[in-house]
């Protein structure tokens, strides 16, 4: 089962700006698991995929929050899923059946468990 | 001291300034940049980043905190003189001693010249409102002899959490139509909107002005990008940028930042013994309006900046080929074309700002605008609208200085219905 994990920046990723309490260690932890990894954030596409070069990451996508759906789209997975600290998050999630954490919930890693539901 | 009313230039016909190059910027001075204040760490306070800005300005100026003789403040960088802290959420004043917040989310005239030790300041002046403004207000109160040697701080900052999202009590007037569903930036995209119907022009035409601005805000070294967001902003970026409301992007609207700069300000014959090359003040012009109906329209956004331009012309005594330099206000990006059709700068004429924009705007071509990069490209401190056309004239922008032959600029804001004009020069005359 592919699972398309879609991260917010600012607020959620330790590297945003205020930092979030999704380590870059739990991001490189879903990836090497076969998740399909990539952000959706207000922040510039290029300031995003200089994010991911900074960490020596390649990620499936990078959008921008409202083009969520695009992502959607053109990314093929079985399931969906968006994490953000904003109700914008929430917002982009919903609108585009996109399961969602919030940001305080994604430290826990709640996509390993889904996983383990296979 | 309680505040100052009727300085302002805002009565037609205004007539030439009558200390027209009889006032001058001599010094300038800015702390770093950050994002937002932690509300702990006492160094980044507002007031200490006001200091380090008086201080360096000072040192720009040549001058010993002895020589000062007034400073005149935007106590909260907001309009109303207020804290920006009362822009955010509720919150409790910190445990004693600080039972204000002067000298963290704002910073009066009085708490910096204590800070300061300036044992020689007879006027002191915290009423300066946004940055346009409050520059001014000083440049008046020089002229009118009230202070020679005057430090003019503006301090602007930032908080964590989300601002304007404090919950009201009262809509009243107009306001209850527009409060309960946010009409302060639908508005701006309203009349943008407005704009591009009128003259043919779409949002996406926007995006070689902003990404100019941050090219140019880059090389600036207190910008906030400079400081912390390095990677070159794309035309890509701004047309994917989300919407805030419908013909306002995420990528119009300046980052909120944590910083201040501070201006040294006397009359041009004190000017004359100090370090830096004197940039003379040959004007400046307020206007405010109110709109006719509940909300700003295009046309009256575009008779009130007429009317702001006008004003400058008549009380500078200049025409638009005089202008070399020009800077309007940016805050929102999608304002800057109002100010510049109006002023005619490069023969703009109502209607042709887009297609000036995907022209030659650079950095080092024939027509500079915003060479600070503005907010759009620095953040919202807003001091890159006099610090950058002041060096600009004194030859010491490095980087970004331009290529044309600098002699006059003119920086406008903030926004139409309330805005002030400067009008710099390297001559008195």
């Amino acid at each position: 089962m592919k699972i398309l994990l879609s991260f917010d920046i600012d607020g959620t990723l330790e590297l945003g700006d205020p930092p979030g309490g999704v380590t870059v260690e739990m991001v490189r932890r879903a990836h090497e698991q076969g998740f399909i990894i990539g952000s959706c954030s207000d922040r510039p596409l290029s300031s995003q995929r200089a994010m991911w070069e900074r960490i020596d990451m390649v990620p499936a996508f990078v959008a921008s929050k409202h083009q969520l759906g695009d992502v959607k789209m053109k990314v093929s997975a079985d399931a969906y899923y968006h994490m953000g600290d904003r109700d914008t998050d929430f917002q982009a999630a919903e609108e585009n059946d996109f399961g969602f954490w919030w940001a305080h919930e994604a430290v826990a890693e709640p996509w390993l468990a889904l996983q383990e539901d296979e | 001291m309680a505040r100052e009313i009727g300085w302002e230039r805002n009565v037609d016909p205004v007539g030439i300034w009558e200390h027209r190059g009889k006032v001058a910027l001599v010094g300038r001075g800015h702390s770093t940049t950050d994002r937002r204040w932690d509300g702990v760490s006492m160094d980044k306070t507002l007031g200490a980043y006001a200091m380090v800005a008086a201080q360096a300005a000072m040192e720009d100026a040549g001058i010993s905190p002895d020589e000062v003789d007034g400073v005149i403040t935007s106590a909260g960088g907001q309009p109303g003189h207020r804290s920006f802290g009362e822009q955010w959420a509720p919150r409790p004043y910190f445990d004693p001693p600080y039972d204000t917040e002067d000298g963290l989310t704002f910073v009066t005239a009085e708490w910096l010249s204590r800070q300061l030790g300036l044992r020689n300041v007879k006027y002191l002046n915290s009423h300066g409102e946004t940055f346009w403004n409050l520059m001014g207000l000083a440049f008046q109160a020089v002229g009118d002899g009230r202070c020679e040697v005057c430090l003019v701080p503006y301090p602007n900052g930032n908080l964590e959490g989300r601002y304007h999202q404090a919950e009201g009590l009262s809509a009243p007037g107009a306001a209850q139509w527009s409060s309960p569903w946010g009409w302060g930036l639908s508005g701006q995209g309203f009349v943008f909107d407005q704009y591009c119907r009128k003259y043919g022009s779409n949002h996406d035409r926007m995006a070689p002005f902003v990404v100019q601005e941050r090219k140019n805000g880059l090389l600036w070294p207190h910008s906030y990008y400079a400081l912390h967001e390095p990677e070159p902003f794309t035309e890509e970026d701004y047309v994917n940028g989300r919407w805030i409301a419908k013909g306002l992007s995420i990528f119009d609207c300046d980052r909120p930042v944590q910083a201040a700069a501070c201006y040294v300000v006397t009359t041009a014959e004190r000017a004359r013994d100090m370090r830096q090359k004197p940039v003379y003040v040959l004007d400046h012009t307020e206007g405010m309006f109110q709109p006719r109906s509940l909300v700003q329209t295009l046309e009256e956004s575009e008779e009130w900046s007429d009317i702001l331009a006008k004003r400058a012309y008549a009380g500078s005594g200049l025409r638009p080929g005089d202008i070399d330099l020009f800077s309007p206000y940016d805050g929102f990006a999608i304002n800057a074309q109002y100010f510049l059709e109006a002023f005619g700068w490069r023969g703009v004429k109502r209607g042709e700002a887009h297609d000036f924009y995907a022209g030659d705007i650079s950095l080092h071509g024939p027509n500079p605008l915003n060479s600070g990069g503005g907010n759009m490209g620095t953040g919202r401190m807003r001091t890159a609208f006099v610090t950058d056309p002041m060096e600009q004239l004194q030859g010491r922008a490095g980087d970004r200085q331009v290529k044309v032959d600098a002699n006059v600029a003119v920086t406008i804001g903030v926004l139409p219905g309330n805005a002030c004009t400067l009008v710099f020069s390297t001559s008195p005359d």
